[in-house]
């Protein structure tokens, strides 16, 4: 009975059903935690990059619907808020890494000549080696970053850069490549974003 | 009890997956650069080489021979799926750091090694504890070469600085290179310590 290919098609049609099927409902369960939790991320990075502080969860969806606003401008999408007479415009950037796609968001200011930081929303990069593009000192390096035409990344350097007038960053160490690629899709942001804003 | 007892010495120390079967080599290479991300994916690879066994062991009547091995890659990889939904829905920045790796615990040779050698011709009970603990013996080797690797690489424990500010970061350390040497004294010293015992 076990031997017979009528057995073996019934069986395997069936296992694959009943797994399928407890899959579809878990997944269909915590859809709307997983909807969430990425919503959060990108108010999270939104505020991050803007160098907005926020207490907890709940605090910062209160910040992000009560400060900040949503525009349109040459068909690009841009939050906007205004810090200590500042306009800020962040835009949420998408671009290849080496692994996957790389999601995260920029915040600059009006003239685009100074980066005021990033964020990173999703990432699918080595964890440990290009996965590091989400730590702190990383992201760090583009705060207040001025920025005359393109980022320049630096291969080389033992420590951060600190300096905030060269345009340039430091590579992570075993990960240039993902370095690089996030630069490139730094850079086509920063043009984009530049385009938008000039045609004003 | 023995039996139990028995299985356990056997997948942490004797036939230790990693230092003496030499599987989930990939795994040990890739992620053991960061503590954090190692616990949470050996915890991954339990959960599953456990659940997986226990599942391949109540079923192992019912799965045709000829369809055997896609029965158990589709019971391991609902398993997978499941965690990876758990990671995303209640441990988004875990699920985040892990990218990749928590769909990667598929092609992880020990469970379906223990799914073929173990699950197959014992009972579910038995079969659970092996999956457990062979995840535990792959946990431990795991864990041993990420601390070291995070000390000497970052300076840090679980992300805590540990070492003095003037310590130099030993880089090689968090690059994949390290982990092939760290891996190679591991089973060095524990094979060793084995033939010491075995005298």
């Amino acid at each position: 009975m076990k031997e017979n290919k009528i057995y073996t098609i019934i069986f395997t049609f069936i296992i694959s059903f009943v797994f399928v099927l407890i899959l579809s409902i878990i997944n269909s369960i915590t859809y709307d935690k997983v909807l969430e939790n990425q919503n959060f991320s990108k108010i999270r990075a939104i505020l991050n990059s803007m160098g907005i502080e926020y207490k907890d969860e709940k605090d910062a969806i209160k910040i992000f619907n009560s400060k900040i606003d949503q525009i349109e401008i040459e068909g690009l999408k841009f939050y906007t808020t205004t810090i200590n007479g500042e306009k800020i415009y962040s835009y949420i950037f998408s671009g290849s890494g080496l692994w996957g796609t790389i999601t995260g968001v920029i915040s600059v200011n009006e003239n685009v000549d100074k980066i005021i930081g990033i964020d990173i929303i999703s990432q699918n990069e080595t964890p440990g080696l290009g996965g590091r593009i989400e730590e702190d000192w990383f992201k760090n390096q583009f705060k207040e970053e001025h920025v005359k035409d393109k980022i320049k990344i630096k291969v080389s350097g033992v420590s951060t850069d600190f300096n905030k007038e060269n345009s340039s960053v430091d590579a992570i160490t075993g990960a240039t490549l993902t370095s690089r690629f996030f630069i490139n899709i730094i850079n086509d942001s920063l043009e984009k974003i530049r385009n938008a804003l000039r045609s004003e | 009890m023995g039996k139990f007892k028995e299985v356990f010495l056997k997948n942490t120390w004797y036939e230790n997956p990693v230092f003496v079967l030499v599987l989930g080599i990939c795994s040990t290479l890739a992620v053991t650069n960061n503590l954090k991300n190692t616990f949470i994916m050996t915890i991954g690879v339990m959960l599953v080489t456990g659940f997986s066994n226990l599942t391949v062991s109540l079923l192992k009547n019912l799965i045709p021979s000829k369809v055997r091995m896609i029965t158990q890659v589709l019971i391991i990889s609902f398993y997978v799926i499941i965690v990876d939904i758990i990671l995303k829905a209640y441990l988004p920045d875990v699920s985040k750091a892990l990218g990749p790796y928590v769909g990667l615990i598929i092609t992880n040779c020990i469970i379906m090694g223990r799914a073929e050698a173990f699950a197959q011709s014992n009972p579910p009970l038995i079969s659970f504890w092996d999956g457990i603990t062979s995840g535990f013996g792959y946990m431990i080797v795991l864990v041993t070469i990420a601390f070291f690797r995070e000390l000497l690489g970052f300076g840090t424990i679980f992300g805590y600085k540990v070492m003095p500010g003037n310590f130099v970061n030993w880089t090689i350390m968090i690059m994949p290179p390290s982990a092939f040497f760290m891996l190679a004294l591991f089973i060095w010293i524990v094979k060793g310590f084995k033939k010491e015992g075995a005298k």
